[in-house]
């Protein structure tokens, strides 16, 4: 984890202040491992997400949440008050050298405080500041509350995913879970930062970002919207597979260790794809009467789809344990893949491969901890986690002494203060 | 152009397809990139098959309308790359670009004789993002995928649904609109450092493993604490935890109740609302909104954890109120009083019903020659100095060959009319579409 011999990420050299929370703190460890300095503003006592589980030996603690560390990685700490004069002041001052402010406080918040874009860029031009809140900073449900179920439904997800009527009669529509609305909330906050962040190589100015995350939820439905525009309809959700104007065969397959395997079979039928299907099938003598020559003939295929996906692929997944299943198709060149528990990927041969896992270090409990790697490889400025997540105000001294130029007692009378 | 943008004078080179790819350079074109999708008709693969064309126009190259909104801001150059000439040209353009971007299988490029060694020789400095599957390293690199597979083998179709029923998944290629843009976001941030060392390089994107960063929270609960999510009560559909489970995190934010979907009037397939109360406070707030009713007063409701043991009597008695009222006036009525709710939206809620996105100006036609006047999805950030904006239609395919060839390669009229002659542009035997025969005029 050193990483003392490679070169610095891609980022390295800008200083990012993150004030968010957990709608935006993914957004600073995107930041975070490509290389920028995170510098990690939490108000004193610590960030209020740091009490959101899972927790480290199911002990509840701001030090022990472990999606605070995880979305806290490549980050320093600080704690600050800006709702104090000191507060504000200390924090104009760490502005007026940043690169990036990412926050997440409500529409008019930091304007309140007199910390608004217009008043720090007087004195930092190249500052680029991105405001990450979940409806933007106008409009009619600017204020409205939210969380990540709410966005899901509001965004469109959850008319996309459920389930078929005879799977589950009557269900819901589902939210998938692991917060993914503040992860597309933060996908595109990224992107505009980096766009700003190009511009300003070139154009020598910063700029205001108003992003926000139902817009970035509503974007991420795939070719809903174009289907209801294009053709005015209004897709059914289906078990495991693509929301669709009319019920399409089925692509998840129960195998026989009971876990699930995802194959898509329909759409690409045709003479030869049941020929390699045939072959596929046959490794478990299962074939059925796949090699029958009628299949050469496309409207006899088109007539059997049901017999060719619910018969034999479905009892071709049953006869073999889901990898098993998933890596002899794919070794045959067909698109499936088992739907797996996130700890299944552990034991995955081409993430580790890819040395996808990282030993990250929490000296203060003289452990370390495997975390999960990066998104994508950068062969000429690599990803890299630098450190654990920050302890409550774990850098103060460093920001506030020996960057801002505090004496330790300054700093002792404004935690006192509850300034810092 | 008024306004600059954000990536004025940068040059894509576009060999991407389907839906990960365009996705990605989509929002390159966004922010002012000149994106060239280089295509070719016999093997395309994202303008055909089309479900989304309209009703009343034919099916061709030049109507899918999910085509349109993933390719907006870009230009086509239809060309066979896999001739003598067309890698030529391509080679060309690599010299004057500054991105080439691509979702093909691993090798690919490689095999074109364009890999990142042969890029560089062209142009030193070029960002190459190639968006594969797997990515190019690591023993599974030549499998390959699409949104579904790559969610379900990174554990993202298993957080969602129902226990004890099927995953119910994602009902749509999640992975390639998070796959686009990761996509994109490699793309700037190689672009910003070469802009910083004078440096490109090549970013090898697997959508595959770029969807296991999502599980964060999970992964640390099975690497630290050893809990894995195969266990009772998971997924607990859209609650926060599911009634007779153990008590433990289900990582979608504190565990709370009520935290679900409840029906609303008129009770149609779309007629549901979330409603979540993230404390005892916010779940007195409901109460007054349901006006007090009777049930609520029992003592058993009054903390969070008297809730979510008695959840399913808590969100029965819930939605025998939220059928009471549409999804609208239900959200404006719990928001007004400070209580999470929101609509569940279809597209079409989105488009003609949210007053925020339509007050966002989200939604705004755009022009097309085939397809008509069409809205066309926007940005979900303003950007004060360089706002991201839709500028081109999509392309027709081949439209902008002429003018990419003439104009920016410095081949001449007849060079081109040789090139549609020998099939470098357009295969021989395939008909034209009228704007071709017009180029060559």
């Amino acid at each position: 984890m050193s990483g003392t011999e490679k070169p610095p990420g891609p980022l390295a050299g800008l200083r990012i202040l993150e004030l968010a929370d957990h709608t935006g703190h993914f957004g600073g460890k995107l930041l975070g491992d490509l290389g920028a300095d995170v510098v990690k503003i939490e108000p004193p006592g610590g960030e209020p997400c740091r009490r959101i589980g899972p927790f480290l030996d199911d002990i509840p603690h701001p030090e022990r949440s472990l999606s605070f560390w995880y979305y806290n990685t490549s980050k320093r700490g600080i704690t600050l008050n800006l709702e104090t004069a000191d507060g504000g002041e200390l924090f104009g001052r760490l502005a007026g050298s940043a690169d990036v402010i990412l926050e997440t406080f409500r529409p008019g918040f930091l304007a309140s405080l007199g910390l608004d874009y217009e008043s720090l860029r007087q004195h930092n031009p190249r500052l680029v500041m991105c405001a990450l809140t979940p409806f933007g900073q106008t409009g009619p449900w600017r204020d409205y509350l939210s969380s990540d179920l709410l966005h899901m439904a509001a965004g469109g997800e959850m008319a996309s995913c459920g389930y078929d009527e005879a799977d589950v009669p009557d269900a819901p529509p589902i939210a998938p879970g692991g917060g993914n609305a503040w992860h597309m909330g933060c996908h595109f906050a990224y992107m505009a930062i980096m766009a700003a962040l190009v511009h300003r190589t070139v154009a020598g100015q910063g700029q205001y970002i108003d992003a926000s995350i139902h817009e970035a939820c509503a974007l991420t439905t795939e070719a809903a919207i174009a289907n209801y525009v294009y053709r005015g309809e209004v897709l059914r959700r289906q078990t495991g597979r693509h929301h669709a104007a009319g019920p399409t065969p089925r692509t998840q397959f129960r195998a026989k260790d009971g876990n699930y395997v995802c194959a898509l079979v329909a759409g690409r039928l045709n003479p030869k794809y049941i020929g390699e299907l045939a072959d596929l099938l046959d490794t478990n003598g299962m074939a059925g009467d796949l090699y029958d020559p009628k299949y050469q003939d496309p409207a006899v295929i088109a007539a059997n789809t049901s017999h060719i996906i619910d018969d034999l692929v479905a009892n071709f997944i049953a006869s073999r344990p889901a990898e098993e299943a998933y890596h002899a198709a794919q070794e045959r060149g067909f698109t499936w893949g088992a739907v797996r528990a996130p700890e299944d990927l552990f034991g995955d041969g081409h993430l580790h491969d890819r040395g996808f896992w990282k030993e990250v270090e929490h000296p203060e409990l003289a452990r370390s901890v495997v975390y999960p790697g990066e998104a994508a490889i950068y062969h000429g400025s690599p990803w890299r986690i630098s450190r654990r997540a920050p302890l409550i105000g774990e850098h103060n001294k460093e920001i506030f002494c020996d960057e801002l130029g505090l004496s330790l007692g300054q700093v002792s009378m404004l935690s006192e203060n509850r300034v810092i | 152009m008024s306004r600059p943008r954000a990536l004025q004078n940068i040059r894509v080179v576009d060999f991407s397809w389907v839906r990960a790819g365009p996705w990605a350079t989509r929002w390159l074109g966004a922010f002012g990139a000149e994106i060239i999708k280089i295509e070719w008709p016999e093997n395309e693969r994202g303008r055909l098959p089309s479900t989304t064309t309209p009703q009343n126009l034919e099916v061709n190259l030049n109507t899918s309308g999910n085509f349109n909104d993933t390719n907006v801001n870009k230009k086509s150059l239809s060309l066979n790359v896999r001739s003598a000439k067309g890698l030529e040209i391509v080679k060309r353009l690599i010299a004057v670009s500054d991105i080439v971007i691509e979702n093909f299988s691993s090798r690919v490029l490689q095999n074109w004789g364009l890999g990142y060694e042969e890029q560089c020789k062209i142009k030193p400095d070029i960002v190459y993002v190639s968006m594969s599957g797997y990515g190019h390293t690591g023993r599974n690199h030549h499998y390959t995928t699409f949104g579904p597979v790559a969610q379900a083998v990174s554990g993202l179709t298993w957080l969602s649904g129902l226990p004890d029923k099927p995953p119910a998944g994602w009902g749509w290629s999640y992975m390639d609109d998070t796959g686009g843009m990761y996509g994109a976001m490699c793309a700037l941030t190689g672009l910003y450092h070469r802009n910083m060392s004078g440096q490109g390089q090549h970013i090898d994107l697997s959508q595959m493993v770029s969807s296991v960063p999502l599980n964060g929270p999970a992964l640390l609960d099975f690497t630290v604490n050893g809990r894995g999510s195969r266990r009772a009560g998971y997924p607990p559909g859209n609650r926060a935890h599911w009634p007779g489970a153990p008590l433990v995190s289900n990582c979608r934010g504190p565990t709370v109740a009520p935290h679900n979907a409840y029906r609303t009037d008129p009770g149609g397939y779309n007629d549901w609302c979330v409603i979540v109360c993230h404390s005892d406070e916010e779940w007195q707030r409901l109460v007054r909104v349901m006006g007090a009713p009777a049930w609520t007063a029992f003592s058993k409701f009054d903390t969070v954890g008297g809730r979510l043991q008695h959840q399913e009597e808590l969100d029965q008695q819930i939605e025998a109120w939220s059928l009471t009222l549409g999804k609208y006036e239900l959200t404006e009525r719990c928001q007004a009083a400070g209580v999470r709710a929101l609509p569940v939206q279809s597209a079409e809620d989105r488009v003609e019903h949210d007053p925020q996105l339509r007050h966002r100006q989200m939604y705004l036609p755009i022009e097309h020659p085939a397809l008509g006047v069409h809205k066309v999805q926007g940005a979900p950030f303003k950007m004060s100095e360089t706002p991201a904006a839709n500028h081109l239609p999509s392309p027709l395919i081949g439209q902008h060959t002429r003018e990419i060839v003439e104009g920016l390669l410095g081949y001449d009229r007849e060079e081109l009319r040789a090139g549609f002659a020998d099939g470098t542009f357009w295969p021989v035997q395939r008909p034209r579409f009228p704007y071709m025969e017009e180029m060559l005029r």
